[in-house]
């Protein structure tokens, strides 16, 4: 009967804590603070504890030759080890969900019409926190909290492991890991041939000098330490051939040393050249994702150039999405920020944070099947982004609005436009050009009517427009932003108005500034 | 706008020349569509006189009895380097002739230029500026819309003064445009030769006959203003 109860209130407890929407919170704060990398609050953190691990390592290493005062060393003793031991345990409990655990077996116990097994729960439950605890950094962690157990003077050593532990709080050492990581099969094979070369010189050395020609050689060990000091073309010295036969082993083994270590260079060179373009892309992709607003533009053809070298000339941050490498490569060398992947796929776009950071979507590859799929994948994520979408085939551009695209603009068309309606009227037509393109230093620009600002209740008389060197065109105004062309003297300016204008780029500055 | 006289050639009829043919038609009923008879191109569908030649042989070409004086080419081929053989073309064949191109760079409309093209459309450039007024000057892009690229009352035009206009020997600032409903954007002062100035009022010009106004206004104000100047082609 008792056993019955405490399983009832286990499963009720588990149940509890599914529900609850306070420990939930409690649980993911710690979960952010522990893990989540785009946490805001996490870098404390990381910084609080780069400042314990390295005060504890600092008292070790004073303890080695000076005293340290008694107070400093408790604060070791208690303070550290107590961070550490909360820290590990902390981790431990966000790795996983016992109480989903209890819930998952009790509700597959009710499905077999079976009894809660409470054996069956604790091996489950000790096999998903056993996963954690063999982790590499959960082994680290485990370690670290070793060395304030003062009895052993040899468990010191464990406090290198302090300073491992750090590698869990910077990013750059963790990524010079992973690229060793990768070459792991070249680094073993690369090991595994030096250690049967120093193991053979080694060997021959002590066959040619070990029986008393070299006094500084008295046992295998010496002959092995000698060839490794050889082989790394270190070389300290302290034991060198005197025979013949031993130096023509040293000369082997120089080249063999000279081959080997040029060979680890190259492959960690190589390897690191290999994992440049995705370590540089994450760092993209994480700076971006602490922004606001970013703006995608994907594709980098001919058009995806022109947009880019404009919106870099406004100052809008933005990135670019290229499918081919060498173009995301060309881009990148172009100063702006580029990342290569498939702009169709989700992937890229939730690493960017569609959902919230990203404002605008430009699809600009000269394929228009693929820019409305890439327009549709952005929607389909966020119905909000604003998606401008290029197009040159009047049926797909149907589809595209359609598809709730914000803007669909066809090069052909407004080409096709400009190039009919001023057709006879070569003049017009090249100040129609430089306006749009903006080539010269005549500019077409907008401002808006503050509140508060110079120009709020002035009429159009009032502000001399000829005076600044500017022509005004028009004013928008009113929700629908109606466009009131060449508005008359009496028209009076209110806040909100977008007054569109021409003129040169200082006159333009000015404007803007006297009308503040 | 103007009406043209002449015949309008469009040569090419991918993506570009179909769109520049339907605008292009909405004003001027005579145009003839040239195609390269060496390259397969989808023409089926087309309501379009068109003609097929082959555009390297200059027998093909004089062929279409062009008027350099009267008729517009427009080469509109979906290659430049088609375009910019096509230019070199017309211009050894004719001297005076008036050629528009169709390029898809700046350093090709440079090409295009050179060769004798007198203007050139960068298919991407107008469009590259769209995209980005859109995201950053939205009103500009309003604006443009309502001048340029809608079909409304509103447009963009270039007045030639007539001998003795209302406004000959005036200069800017005695003559107030405003009143008329006509916003002046740039002038040809003939005086000060052909270059093109925008009207910023640093310079006080002095209107002659012959010199080239680029007005924005509404349909109805233009013709009453090109009434006003006594300009009877207008």
């Amino acid at each position: 009967m008792k056993v019955k109860d405490t399983k009832s209130f286990l499963v009720k407890f588990a149940y509890f804590l599914e529900s609850s929407e306070k420990y939930q919170s409690v649980k993911r704060f710690f979960y952010n603070l522990l893990e989540n990398d785009d946490y805001p609050y996490k870098k404390y953190f990381d910084f609080f504890m780069i400042f314990v691990i390295l005060s504890s390592v600092t008292l070790l290493v004073m303890d080695v030759k000076h005293h340290v005062p008694q107070w400093l060393d408790d604060l070791d003793l208690y303070f550290v080890t107590t961070v550490f031991i909360i820290e590990y345990l902390l981790r431990m409990w966000v790795y996983s969900d016992i109480h989903k655990i209890i819930i998952d077996e009790y509700e597959e116990a009710l499905f077999f019409s079976r009894d809660l097994s409470f054996t069956r729960l604790f091996w489950r439950i000790l096999k998903n926190k056993w996963e954690y605890m063999t982790t590499l950094s959960a082994v680290i962690d485990l370690l670290a909290i070793f060395p304030s157990y003062r009895g052993l003077r040899v468990l010191r050593v464990l406090v290198l492991f302090r300073a491992f532990k750090m590698l869990r709080y910077t990013k750059s050492l963790t990524s010079f890991l992973e690229v060793l990581k990768n070459k792991k099969f070249e680094l073993l094979t690369l090991l595994t041939l030096s250690a049967f070369f120093i193991f053979i010189a080694g060997i021959m050395l002590y066959v040619f000098e070990g029986d008393n020609d070299n006094p500084n050689i008295h046992n295998l060990f010496d002959a092995f330490y000698w060839a490794l000091i050889t082989i790394s073309t270190v070389g300290y010295g302290d034991i060198s051939p005197v025979t013949t036969e031993g130096r023509v082993v040293t000369m082997m083994i120089i080249l063999t040393g000279i081959g080997l270590i040029s060979f680890v260079t190259s492959i960690i060179v190589s390897s690191f050249s290999e994992r440049l373009g995705i370590l540089r892309e994450d760092r993209i992709v994480n700076s971006l994702a602490k922004k606001e607003s970013v703006t995608v533009i994907c594709g980098f053809g001919l058009l995806g150039r022109l947009v880019a070298k404009e919106l870099a000339k406004e100052g809008v941050d933005f990135v670019v999405i290229e499918k081919e490498e060498h173009m995301a490569q060309l881009a990148y060398s172009m100063g702006y920020k580029s990342i290569c992947a498939d702009a169709t796929s989700e992937n890229v776009f939730s690493q960017l944070k569609v959902k919230t950071n990203v404002s605008h979507v430009l699809c600009l590859t000269s394929d228009d099947i693929q820019n409305t799929f890439i327009a549709v994948n952005v929607k389909s994520l966020n119905p909000n982004v604003y998606v401008t979408a290029r197009c040159s085939d009047e049926e797909i551009a149907q589809k595209m609005r359609f598809a709730d695209v914000n803007q669909v603009i066809m090069p052909e068309e407004i080409a096709g436009m400009m190039a009919s309606v001023y057709v006879g009227e070569p003049v017009a037509f090249e100040v129609l050009l430089s306006i749009i393109e903006q080539k010269e230093k005549i500019q077409i620009d907008e401002m808006e009517v503050l509140p508060g600002s110079f120009a709020e209740g002035k009429t159009v008389s009032h502000i001399n427009f000829d005076e600044l060197r500017i022509i005004l065109l028009g004013v928008l105004r009113g929700e629908k932003k109606e466009f009131v062309f060449n508005p008359k003297e009496d028209f009076e300016l209110h806040s909100g108005d977008n007054l569109v204008f021409i003129g040169y780029l200082t006159a333009i500055s000015n404007f803007k500034r006297s009308m503040q | 706008m103007k009406q043209i006289t002449g015949r309008i050639f469009i040569f090419g009829y991918g993506s570009f020349g179909k769109h520049l043919y339907k605008h292009l038609y909405k004003h001027n009923k005579n145009i003839t569509v040239v195609i390269d008879n060496t390259q397969t191109q989808d023409v089926q569908d087309s309501q379009a006189n068109i003609v097929s030649i082959n555009i390297k042989q200059n027998d093909d070409v004089l062929s279409l009895g062009i008027d350099p004086k009267e008729d517009i080419i427009y080469c509109a081929m979906n290659k430049t380097a088609n375009n910019l053989f096509l230019v070199l073309t017309l211009k050894t064949l004719f001297k005076e002739i008036n050629i528009i191109a169709i390029s898809n760079s700046y350093e090709n409309a440079r090409k295009l230029k050179y060769a004798g093209a007198s203007s050139v459309i960068d298919l991407y450039e107008a469009t590259a500026r769209r995209f980005v007024n859109i995201l950053t000057k939205p009103a500009v892009t309003r604006a443009v819309d309502e001048i340029i690229y809608k079909e409304n009352d509103l447009k963009m035009a270039e007045i030639v003064l007539p001998e003795n206009s209302a406004v000959d020997k005036k200069l800017l600032s005695q003559f107030d445009f405003k009143a008329h409903g006509i916003i002046l954007i740039a002038i040809i002062d003939k005086e000060k030769g052909n270059d093109l100035y925008f009207v910023d009022h640093r310079v006080d010009h002095k209107l002659d006959s012959g010199d080239t106004l680029v007005v924005v206004a509404k349909k109805n104000d233009l013709e009453r203003f090109q009434k006003f100047l006594g300009n009877e082609n207008g």
